[in-house]
C-alpha cells in the first residue's frame, strides 16, 4: 500500500480554513482527515477504494466513501467542498487531467502533493542503473508499482497553466529538511516533493 | 460453553386507535417482537433492527425446540456485528405482516373474520409509526442505531429522516430511497401472480385453501431477483435431479427445484394478502418525497419531522453489494446523497460480493466487521 505521508501534514493544516468542508481523496486510514477534523475542526469525507482502509476510517469515526477517484467525482455537485485534497496520491491516477478539473469543480481550491521525477537522485538511477522505479518512495519493481505516472515538478506547474489552474501556495521540500516557498531556480533537479494549493484561474 | 441462545416472540397489545396515513383506522392492534441482550440502566444501548419483506420479529436466536435461529443470527449475537453483549437488540413485525404483528389475516374484531381486503393500505410510514409505539413502551428516548436490508433499510431511513432526535446513527444495507420501474415491475408480476389465482378470490380465501400456487410463483419471481447471475450459473448451472422425468414439465432442473423449494416453503409461512399489502408499501416509498411533501403529518405521528435540522451530525452508514441487481450500487449511492444534503455523515462502502441482494442475509464478514466498527466509533 502506498503510505501517505504525514510530512505534508501541517501544510495541509496550516492551508485549510477552521471550519470548513474537504474531501480528501485517497484518504487511506483517514489519518490526514482525523487530524483536520481534531485540529481544524473540518467537516471532512474521506474518498477510498480499498475496503481495508475504508474498515480503518470507519473505526476512527470517519466519514468515508468508496469510491474510485478517476470515475466517481462526477457524484458530487459543483462547490461541495472548499478544499479538495490529493495527497501523494496523483501518480496512481488514470487521467490527471480530468480528476484536476473535477476536483476545482467539486471544491472551491485542490491541494495536490507530488513527488519530482527531475529530482537528481531518480535522474542519476535512471542514467547509472537504467531502473525507473526507486526502492524508496515507490514500490518495488516497475510491475507492482501503483505509480502510473512519472512527473517532474516543472512538467506538472507547466501543466497546470495549460488547464487554466493557478498555484495560490506551494511548497518545495528539499533534502536535509529544507521547505521553500517559492521553486528557486534548480527545483526541478534539487526537490524531492511538492504540494500545491490551486484554484480555477478566474 | 452455554446452550443456544433461546428467545421467544412476545406481543405488545396497543389498545387505542392506530391512525394510517391512508386514512384508514384500527380500533386496536398488536405488535410482535422479541429482544437481545440487555437494556442498559441509562437506556442508551438499544438498536432497533428492521425486517424485509418476508422477514419477522424472530431475528437471531432460536425459539425453543427449533432447529434453525432467526433470519439474521449471524449479524444479531454475541461478539457479532449487532454485539449482545453490548448492545439491547430489537426487532419487531411490520404492521400490515403475517408474524404476530397486525395485518390482513388477523381477525377484524367487528366482523369476527379476518380483515382481508377491508385491511387499510399500509405505507412505510405506517410501519415505523407501530414501532414507534413499542419503543414508547420501553421507555427509549434514544437509540444508538437503527438499521435494516432492502425494505428495512427503507424503514430505518424514514424513521430516522422522521423522528431525528430518536436515534444517533442509521444503517441501510442493500436499500433504495424509492424503487425503480424495474423493481415495481417485479413486485408487480409477484402480486398478478397471487391476484391470478382463483383461489385468492379477491382476498377471502381464509376459511378454504390459500392461493399458494399464485404466492409460491410471485416468490420464484423474488429468489430470481435476490441472487447474481453468477451465482445461480454456478450453483445450478444446468444440473439435472432426476433425469428420467416420468411427466413433461415437471421440475427436473436443479434450479427448478430450488425455485419450487422456495416458493413452497413460503407459502406454508406467508399470508398471501399480506405479501400484496407490503410490496406495495415498498413500490410506494418515496423518502425524499415523504418528508418534504405536506401531507406528512397525516395519520399516526404529529410530532413528525418537525426536526429536521437535529439530522445535523448524525452518523450514517449505507451498504450496498457490487453484484445486486436488484438494489444495485448506483441506489445506495442515491441514498448517500440524499442524506449528506441533509448534512448527515454518512459513509458509504460497496462491499464486493456475487451472493447479489440476498448478501445482506448469507455474506455477513465484511458487512459485520464494517458495522461493529461503526458502531464502537459511536461511542
Amino acid at each position: 500500500m502506498y503510505k501517505i505521508p504525514a510530512q505534508n501534514f501541517p501544510i495541509i493544516e496550516e492551508w485549510v480554513a477552521p471550519g470548513s468542508r474537504v474531501l480528501d481523496l485517497g484518504c487511506g486510514d483517514g489519518s490526514l482527515l482525523d487530524t483536520l477534523i481534531t485540529r481544524k475542526k473540518v467537516d471532512g469525507i474521506g474518498v477510498e477504494i480499498s475496503h481495508e482502509m475504508i474498515l480503518q476510517c470507519i473505526q476512527k469515526g470517519i466519514c468515508v466513501y468508496q469510491a474510485d477517484i478517476d470515475k466517481d467525482l462526477s457524484e458530487w455537485a459543483d462547490s461541495s467542498f472548499d478544499y479538495v485534497i490529493l495527497n501523494s496520491t496523483l501518480q496512481v491516477i488514470t487521467r490527471p487531467y480530468s480528476v484536476i478539473n473535477e476536483m476545482l469543480r467539486v471544491g472551491d481550491f485542490a491541494i495536490i502533493s507530488i513527488s519530482n521525477f527531475g529530482y537528481i537522485r531518480n535522474r542519476i538511477r535512471v542514467l547509472s542503473q537504467g531502473k525507473v522505479s526507486s526502492r524508496i518512495r515507490l514500490s518495488e519493481s516497475w510491475h507492482d508499482t501503483p505509480v502510473l505516472r512519472f512527473v517532474s515538478l516543472k512538467e506538472f506547474r507547466s501543466s497546470l497553466k495549460e488547464i487554466g489552474v493557478e498555484i495560490i501556495d506551494a511548497r518545495y521540500f528539499f533534502p536535509m529538511n529544507m521547505t521553500t516557498r517559492t521553486p528557486g531556480p534548480a527545483y526541478n533537479l534539487l526537490a524531492r516533493e511538492g504540494i500545491f494549493k490551486l484554484r480555477r484561474i478566474q | 460453553m452455554s446452550g443456544p441462545s433461546i428467545v421467544r416472540t412476545q406481543i405488545l397489545p396497543v389498545d387505542r386507535p392506530f391512525k394510517f396515513e391512508s386514512g384508514g383506522i384500527l380500533p386496536r392492534i398488536e405488535i410482535a417482537y422479541e429482544t437481545y441482550g440487555r437494556l442498559s440502566e441509562h437506556k442508551d444501548n438499544a438498536i432497533l433492527i428492521e425486517h424485509a419483506l418476508s422477514g419477522d420479529a424472530h431475528a437471531a436466536f432460536y425459539h425453543e425446540g427449533d432447529k434453525k435461529p432467526g433470519w439474521w443470527d449471524c449479524m444479531v449475537g454475541s461478539g457479532k456485528a449487532f454485539d449482545t453483549d453490548r448492545y439491547f437488540v430489537i426487532c419487531s413485525n411490520i404492521l400490515g405482516g403475517c408474524k404476530g404483528t397486525t395485518g390482513p389475516a388477523s381477525i377484524n374484531p367487528d366482523t369476527g373474520k379476518p380483515f382481508g381486503l377491508t385491511f387499510p393500505p399500509v405505507s412505510v410510514r405506517d410501519m415505523v409509526e407501530a414501532q414507534r409505539i413499542l419503543l414508547k413502551s420501553f421507555q427509549i428516548e434514544k437509540l444508538k442505531c437503527i438499521a435494516g436490508g432492502s425494505m428495512g433499510g427503507m424503514q430505518a431511513m424514514q424513521f430516522f429522516c422522521d423522528y431525528p432526535s430518536q436515534f444517533e446513527s442509521f444503517i441501510s444495507i442493500a436499500s433504495a430511497i424509492k424503487h425503480s420501474a424495474q423493481q415495481i415491475a417485479f413486485n408487480e408480476v409477484g402480486r398478478r401472480a397471487v391476484m391470478a389465482d382463483p383461489r385468492w378470490n379477491d382476498g377471502n380465501y381464509y376459511d378454504g385453501i390459500a392461493p399458494e400456487g399464485g404466492l409460491s410463483v410471485a416468490r420464484m419471481i423474488g429468489h430470481i431477483t435476490y441472487i447474481s447471475e453468477k451465482m445461480m450459473q454456478e450453483k445450478f448451472g444446468r444440473l439435472k435431479k432426476d433425469r428420467d422425468s416420468r411427466a413433461i414439465f415437471r421440475p427436473s432442473f436443479e434450479v427448478e427445484h430450488y425455485l419450487d423449494y422456495q416458493g413452497i416453503s413460503f407459502v406454508k409461512r406467508f399470508d398471501a394478502n399480506s405479501y400484496l399489502y407490503i410490496t406495495n408499501a415498498v413500490d410506494n416509498f418515496d423518502l425524499m418525497a415523504s418528508i418534504s411533501a405536506k401531507e406528512r403529518f397525516r395519520g399516526q405521528g404529529r410530532e413528525r419531522g418537525m426536526n429536521i435540522g437535529e439530522l445535523r451530525s448524525k452518523k450514517g452508514l449505507v451498504i450496498s453489494f457490487t453484484s445486486d441487481w436488484l438494489y444495485p450500487s448506483s441506489q445506495s449511492k442515491d441514498i448517500v446523497r440524499l442524506f449528506t444534503a441533509l448534512n448527515v455523515q454518512v459513509s458509504y462502502t460497496d462491499i464486493a460480493t456475487e451472493h447479489g441482494h440476498d448478501a445482506f442475509l448469507t455474506d455477513y464478514e465484511k458487512p459485520s466487521e464494517i458495522i461493529r466498527g461503526f458502531l464502537a466509533s459511536l461511542g
